[in-house]
């Protein structure tokens, strides 16, 4: 017997216990969380984030679909660069320690080590992205009354930034060097801005509207229409096909990962045995199917007026339905209803519309009601109808624009717009359907009636050219009612509104009342006003 | 670089006639400069210059493909798009300043900051000159005044960003203010710090990019990228 064997065993000796292999997965994924080099990229993403993508959301007016549109075009692009250049980073982190050989002792293969630190940084960059979105998304649901959060946006925006990881950490893995990191981040920037000119392109009408693949780039800038996702809801079919596309990248390059040699053992590849040689190569086919056939799938892709374009292979025949929805309508006499997503203009709208309404009271064809349609739905003719119609698309002559936040909406100029757009819709009746505009008789009546309830001149031709004030020479209509007037320079409009204005309210509104008819079918000249 | 390289076996002194003062003055004036080329050749595949005159090339082909095949036209993305490539170069220049050697190289000579400003110089005027000869012949939004500035500027942010992130993770920076340019150019922002947004003879914005630079070369010049085992990480 000896020493050694009598010494006692201490009684916190536990035998070494089996771990099972998923613990030691879940260990190295906890150490390689622990030790990401993007947690120290997180407030240079911030940053970039609040300029590019906070601030220009918080400028859109608060409905989901447009806001949602800032997730997927130019904050996509930033954090797919610094995701793509962090990533290569981190892949050449065994060449760049020189420790390769080292880690080709230990039992895990070579690729599930690597995909480790791929999993770590694919998570973070993921996490500060869907951070990003929550903090839009909720700023967005204290500001929006209808509707709610569209989810395939998300989809396309992970989707992007796992796929940027994907496509950096395999350069940095074939092709490891110092230059690698940042030469893959400049490189998936060009290639964004690349395929946001190309879609940006797609979106252009005077294009033909055809789909095309560049429709799995996600467009950059506000969306082509203010109402996108009220009235109809936006088809997640091109949503479908970006995930489709960016999913083949992200499979395909993983599936490349095994034919990377160890750094600094000659002749190991991360691939430790034939099967996952044949799972890897499955893979890449996997993953080139997916990306070829979302290519196909957008070419097929058309433009509904209604709700953008559609893929038909994937088209949903319910999403080409209308959504309904019961207007947000104010006040008694005269009624200013407005939809529900764009309740927080009512106040904006209904104020202004109420005063323009008093001033034009009790006049043939005055109407009783104002009601917002959709899209570029022309007005019905003034004096047809007693509902004034106004759209989130039209444009005026004043500078009321839905674009406009709700605050910027409550100030005198876009209220002065909306009247602007009242009352000259009011007293041209149908010259402004056949679009040359008002006449000069029907621009010095609405002039002089803007005037009575303190709104400025709308920029009528005659007005909003460079250099034409009041006093100087005129542009002139060139045809329908307009074009029987032509000639009339700003001066001479502007010195009939004033005219008209100082008649007392009764005489105006009792010479209205008798020529009204008259001036909107364009037969009472300029010299015919009282 | 190992040891078995440095050990070149001694010359035995050969029992000729004394050499003539002149001669030897002149002698060893060659052997000073080229143990100077040497030094600087050391120097600058140290920090791989060749491949980064390789990457310059490449940003120049780049840029020439872009404005020939109207890859980013059309609104913002005219200028976008070359500000981007020519970001690229800048970060290039800016990750030549990491040294494999660490703070040992510190305590070498008095020549390291001289190799460190010239390095710097050089690399910044190729780049600008790679990239002038990619768009020859194409019209570039700006031309080449903002091209330069733009190389000089984004490369002075390089500079000094190498200081606090070491040279290999001096690119995020420069591809943060890439960012923050971008959205100005699109906001139609007016500062001089905003550079790259500026016309070409706006004199605050050649003042800013030209002072960024300047900061970061003697930055870079007396003090050298940082060391630090953040590169390792």
């Amino acid at each position: 017997m000896t020493a050694v064997a009598l010494t006692p065993r201490p009684a916190r000796f536990r035998p070494a216990r089996f771990r099972p292999a998923r613990f030691r997965t879940v260990r190295a994924l906890r150490l390689e969380f622990k030790h990401s080099p993007v947690v120290r990229v997180l407030p240079i993403l911030a940053a970039l984030f609040y300029v590019n993508a906070y601030r220009t959301a918080a400028g859109f007016p608060p409905t989901w679909t447009v806001r949602a549109s800032v997730i997927t075009g130019s904050n996509l692009v930033f954090f797919s660069v610094i995701a793509a250049g962090i990533a290569a980073w981190v892949a050449t982190r065994e060449g760049r320690r020189q420790t390769g050989d080292l880690l080709a002792t230990t039992a895990r293969v070579a690729w599930a080590r690597q995909a480790t630190v791929l999993a770590a940084t694919a998570f973070w960059m993921v996490l500060a992205y869907l951070a990003g979105v929550a903090v839009i998304y909720i700023q967005t649901a204290r500001q929006a009354t209808w509707g709610g959060p569209p989810l395939w946006p998300v989809a396309v925006g992970v989707m992007g930034v796992a796929a940027s990881c994907a496509v950096g950490f395999t350069c940095g893995t074939l092709l490891p060097g110092r230059f690698t990191a940042p030469i893959v981040a400049v490189a998936v920037f060009a290639a964004w801005f690349a395929g946001v000119a190309a879609a940006n392109n797609v979106n252009n009408a005077s294009n033909g509207m055809k789909g095309t693949s560049a429709l799995l780039v996600a467009a950059t800038g506000r969306p082509q229409n203010i109402d996108v996702g009220v009235y109809y809801h936006v088809p997640p079919d091109v949503s479908i096909a970006q995930v489709m596309l960016m999913g083949g990248v992200l499979l395909g390059l993983l599936g490349l990962l095994p034919a990377a040699r160890v750094p600094g053992v000659r002749g190991l590849s991360f691939a430790a045995g034939r099967r996952l040689t044949v799972v890897a190569a499955a893979g890449v086919a996997c993953g080139v199917a997916a990306s070829a056939t979302a290519f196909a799938l957008a070419g097929t892709a058309r433009y509904s007026f209604t709700t953008g374009w559609e893929i038909p292979a994937l088209l949903d025949a319910a999403d080409d339905q209308p959504v309904p929805y019961t207007l947000d309508c104010t006040g008694s006499v005269f009624k200013v209803c407005i939809h529900p997503a764009f309740e927080p203009y009512l106040g904006a709208m209904s104020a202004p519309l109420q005063l323009a309404a008093a001033e034009i009271a009790g006049l043939p064809g005055a109407p009783v009601r104002a009601e917002m349609t959709t899209g570029n739905t022309l007005p019905a003719v003034a004096g047809t109808t007693s509902v004034y119609d106004y759209s989130t698309e039209q444009e005026g002559f004043g500078d009321a624009s839905f674009w406009a936040t709700p605050a910027i909406a409550r100030t005198a100029d876009w209220e002065q717009g909306v009247q602007e757009d009242f009352i000259t819709w009011f007293v041209s009746g149908p010259a402004e359907q056949d679009s040359p505009g008002p006449t000069p008789a029907e621009e010095a009546v609405a002039i002089a009636l803007l005037a009575k309830i303190g709104a400025p001149v709308p920029q009528y031709p005659q007005f909003s050219q460079p250099g034409t004030q009041p006093g100087a020479s005129s542009a002139s209509s060139t045809s329908g009612a307009s074009a029987t007037q032509s000639g009339a320079s700003a001066a001479q409009i502007t010195a009939a509104a004033s005219g008209f204005e100082s008649l007392s309210s009764a005489a105006r509104h009792a010479w209205l009342a008798a020529n009204l008819a008259g001036l909107r079918s364009g037969t009472i000249t300029l010299a015919q006003l009282p | 670089m190992t040891a078995a390289e440095v050990k070149t076996p001694p010359v035995p002194p050969t029992p000729s006639t004394p050499p003539t003062p002149s001669a030897s003055a002149s002698a060893s004036a060659a052997r000073r400069l080229a143990a100077g080329v040497r030094l600087a050749w050391l120097h600058l595949r140290s920090r791989r210059v060749p491949s980064a005159l390789l990457a310059l090339a490449l940003c120049g082909g780049a840029l020439r493909a872009v404005l020939h095949w109207h890859l980013m036209s059309g609104g913002a993305l005219a200028q976008q798009g070359p500000m981007v490539i020519e970001a690229g170069a800048a970060v290039v220049i800016a990750i030549t300043t990491h040294s494999p050697f660490g703070e040992a190289e510190r305590a070498t000579g008095r020549w390291l900051p001289y190799l460190r400003l010239g390095a710097a110089l050089a690399l910044t005027g190729i780049a600008i000159g790679a990239l002038q000869l990619g768009v020859t012949g194409a019209s570039l939004p700006g031309g080449v005044l903002i091209l330069a500035r733009n190389v000089i500027g984004i490369t002075g942010i390089g500079l000094l960003a190498s200081l606090v992130t070491g040279g290999l993770l001096a690119w995020i920076p420069p591809l943060g203010y890439l960012g923050f340019a971008e959205y100005a150019l699109n906001a139609a922002w007016r500062n001089p710090w905003t550079w790259p947004v500026r016309p070409p003879a706006d004199r605050g914005a050649w003042i800013c990019a030209a002072g960024v630079f300047a900061v970061g070369l003697a930055a870079v010049t007396f003090r050298g990228a940082r060391t630090s085992l953040a590169d390792n990480d």
